[in-house]
């Protein structure tokens, strides 16, 4: 940092002013071109609103998500109840409401770790060419498996938790995402930029996180709506699949599996945090699209 | 004592009068049909079909359609001989000389003889599940082709009922599998029906056997035994663990008979005319079992808190979806062992404020609490989740750990790890006082660690020589039940099964009986 400031000219104050107010007008027009793309913003929305219901669930959940009551069992959609009841007597409502915090707790988690861990190996196997055999060949053995499978086999063996959700979809998950970091740095260390940097006697870490990474990181933060939009669906299967968090925890996975016996008698049980999931989903994958049409535009859909 | 008995089952109590009201013109004209293949629906795969040496109702209910015991129950629940002509007893007590029906052939077309007998008794003392019923007995022998002689350690009035027990039988194979490892078996019988394939996670199925020897000194089936026919060429008992998709299948028209059907199912059901629900009341009792080897529930005080703080009748309401009765005594209340109000003052009392000064009395401190329960039976995790809900409502830091029901019947056998443990008990109440005790003493009690004084009433309980004897002593252990609180009561449950309006002839049971059934075309 201090040996670029001495090497600057005089006016080197100003340069770093333009070059900054440069850098945020180009922000300012990415964030225009965001708010421009349709499926981007009705995502968004989505998004906002369902982030909303998890963090503000205390507050419009009409009941505890948890508290039973006996004379209340399967009641269909009312005005007390506007989704009806489980065989419990709880109110799916409410479980719903708390659900949405669950699946987005794990969402962002399993965003937040895949995306630091696949970045770190992505860029470990790409930028120090002997580890690129290793890493990526022990990745393509976790990728053997199907995803699903192999989250629901680690899953069974960490025994069912919440925590246990989140390393199997992080372990699912974690390669797919550095093989698109690997990919996006192996063509930007060619950059006739980093080349200089180098030749200028740059340091490695330097080199990787302002050259490189800057540059290399667009695919991932599509790739990384994805994870979060397949974390979703897959803890919602763990969960009915019994590998979830433990009842009576109201994620909606275990609220459809607690549906399931009854999905003729009292539909509303699964139908309800079915429609949360399918909307949480639809909104993440409107946003990823909309996002990879404005990052990349070679694949822009005209619209 | 509190009674209470829901809407549904009266309605399914009237509809069922109404429906054998009007079969029974019908019924007179109608013949059985020979032919045809039935199935039946259970929820989970027979861990063995060697029916010795399990006592699961998985295996019970094909089993007991392909094997048969000396002495079995009839519908009434008393000894009646089955396979056996009949049997002496020495006025001392302790002879027994069992005389065998002749000409009765196993399934590989052999006659059973006293030999056949003496080595599947051996075999059982080894690996019966409940090979102890065998205690008893000094020495068994054959004397005579079709005669075996039972000689006993002490007189043991209670020995031919116990000997009876379908819970794990004590079925009679031939000679030749006398010597053969659990589960290794040629699975050959002497029933009216034979096993030809198992397909686990899949189906069993059984097949008509040509040659069997029918008991004609009855006029029809009586329970486990009397003169059973086999009308069906098959029958394959499929596994289908989603009661979802039991009850689907079941509407298509693909099964025939459901083991158990959801209550909201069968409500719904009731109008289907293709359809017939059956109930069976007095199915289980639902109970939690308390490890008194494990911090807190070593604190008898604590336990006690448990027992108070808990609503059964939301408990087992919710898990029963209905179907239930709330009872506090260790017996059903039609019993001639019901020893009346002993405990009920601890019963169903939803009292969080005595339940918090007990825990208080107790020294509990916030430690956890942990149910364990499986989610295999409906009725096991649903209850857990209630009071899991309720003794957090009295400051009890509880935690549900929910497995299948294979992993939950391994973790119950440490002695660590687990504080509660939700379990139904059918077989047990069915055979009576004795058989629930047995499970609360002896080498491994449910609770983990013997409590003396339970131990000396049920050997108090079984030496009894005479049903009034034997009451008086029940008295005592259901006072113990209540002053030791190591299995907690939560209340009886009914069972609702359904078939298929052209299955004739099916009669609600222990296990889905398959003989003097038939197919209506």
């Amino acid at each position: 940092m201090t040996a670029e400031i001495e090497t600057l000219p005089e006016d080197g104050g100003s340069l770093r002013r333009q070059m900054r107010k440069a850098r945020w007008r180009a922000f300012g027009v990415f964030l225009k071109r965001l708010v421009a793309h349709r499926s981007f913003l009705i995502g968004a929305i989505i998004l906002v609103l369902f982030s909303a219901v998890a963090l503000f669930a205390d507050l419009l959940a009409p009941y505890a998500p948890n508290r039973n009551n006996y004379r209340f069992i399967l009641m269909p959609p009312s005005a007390e109840f506007w989704f009806g009841t489980d065989g419990y007597g709880r109110d799916i409502l409410s479980r719903v409401i708390y659900g949405t915090r669950v699946s987005l707790f794990i969402g962002v988690t399993v965003v937040l770790f895949t995306g630091i861990l696949g970045t770190l190996l992505g860029t470990l196997a790409s930028y120090v060419s002997w580890l690129d055999a290793l890493i990526m060949r022990g990745l393509d053995g976790l990728m053997a498996f199907p995803g699903v499978l192999l989250a629901i086999a680690l899953a069974s063996a960490l025994g069912p938790s919440e925590i246990t959700v989140i390393i199997a979809l992080t372990v699912t998950f974690t390669p797919r995402t550095a093989r698109v970091v690997r990919a996006g740095v192996l063509v930007v260390k060619g950059m006739q930029y980093v080349e200089a940097a180098q030749a200028v006697g740059a340091g490695h870490a330097r080199i990787i996180f302002r050259y490189i990474l800057a540059n290399a990181l667009s695919p991932l933060i599509v790739q990384l709506t994805f994870v979060f939009a397949v974390s979703i669906i897959a803890e919602a299967i763990l969960s009915f699949l019994g590998v979830g968090p433990p009842p009576p925890a109201p994620s909606l996975g275990n609220i459809i599996a607690d549906g399931r016996t009854y999905i003729q008698e009292a539909w509303w049980i699964a139908v309800f945090p079915g429609l949360a999931i399918a909307f949480a989903v639809l909104g993440l994958n409107l946003m990823g699209d909309g996002l990879r049409d404005i990052i990349d535009p070679r694949q822009r859909n005209h619209r | 004592m509190h009674h209470r008995v829901t809407a549904l089952i009266r309605l399914i109590a009237v509809s069922g009068v109404a429906t054998v009201a009007a079969m029974a013109p019908a019924g007179a004209a109608l013949a059985q049909q020979m032919g045809g293949e039935l199935i039946v629906v259970q929820g989970s795969n027979p861990p063995s079909l060697d029916a010795m040496n399990t006592s699961s109702g998985a295996s019970r209910n094909i089993n007991m359609n392909v094997y048969e015991t000396l002495y079995g129950f009839n519908e009434n629940v008393e000894p009646i001989p089955i396979l056996a002509e009949g049997v002496d007893i020495s006025e001392d007590g302790l002879t027994y000389v069992f005389t065998l029906r002749q000409g009765v052939k196993f399934h590989n077309g052999d006659e059973m003889m006293a030999s056949d007998v003496k080595a599947s008794m051996e075999r059982y003392r080894k690996v019966g599940a409940t090979g102890t019923l065998l205690e008893p007995v000094a020495n068994i022998e054959v004397t005579g082709d079709y005669e075996v002689t039972f000689t006993m350690k002490a007189p043991t009035p209670t020995f031919l009922e116990a000997f009876s027990s379908p819970r794990a039988p004590a079925v009679i194979i031939p000679e030749e599998d006398g010597a053969a490892e659990p589960g290794k078996t040629s699975l050959v019988g002497t029933g009216p029906y034979k096993i030809t394939e198992y397909v686990p996670d899949s189906h069993v199925t059984i097949e008509k056997f040509a040659d069997y020897s029918q008991d004609m000194d009855h006029e029809g089936m009586d329970g486990f035994g009397g003169k059973k026919t086999a009308y069906l060429d098959t029958v394959t008992f499929r596994i289908i663990p989603e009661p979802g998709a039991q009850v689907a299948a079941l509407e298509a028209g693909e099964v025939h008979i459901l083991e158990a059907i959801p209550a909201p199912a069968a409500r719904r059901l009731e109008g289907n005319a293709d359809i017939e629900i059956q109930e069976n009341l007095q199915w289980a009792f639902g109970t939690l079992i308390l490890n008194v080897n494990e911090a807190p529930t070593d604190n008898v005080k604590f336990r006690e808190a448990v027992q108070v703080a808990l609503n059964m009748e939301e408990i087992v309401g919710i898990a029963a979806e209905g179907v239930f009765e709330l009872n506090h005594g260790w017996t059903y209340p039609n019993s001639i062992y019901n020893v009346g109000d002993i405990g009920a003052n601890y019963y169903n009392q939803g009292d969080v404020e005595r339940a918090k000064a007990l825990l208080a009395e107790a020294g509990y401190n916030g430690e956890e609490f942990s149910i364990l329960t499986d989610n295999s039976i409906p009725f096991h995790g649903r209850s857990a989740v209630v009071i899991a809900e309720q003794l957090k409502a009295a400051g009890i830091n509880a935690v549900i750990n929910q497995v299948d029901w294979p992993t939950a019947l391994n973790l119950r056998m440490q002695d660590t790890g687990w504080n509660g443990w939700t379990l139904t008990m059918g077989i047990e109440p069915y055979l009576g006082p004795a058989a629930i005790v047995s499970t609360l003493t002896g080498a491994r009690p449910h609770f983990v660690k013997n409590d003396p004084v339970l131990d000396g009433l049920y050997q108090e309980l079984i030496a009894g020589a005479t049903p009034e004897a034997r009451k008086e002593t029940f008295a005592k252990i259901q006072e113990q039940l209540y002053t030791y609180f190591g299995i907690i009561k939560l209340g009886d449950t009914g069972q609702l099964q359904a078939t298929r309006s052209n299955v004739k002839g099916f009669k609600t049971f222990r296990f889905p009986r398959v003989y003097d059934v038939w197919l209506e075309n």
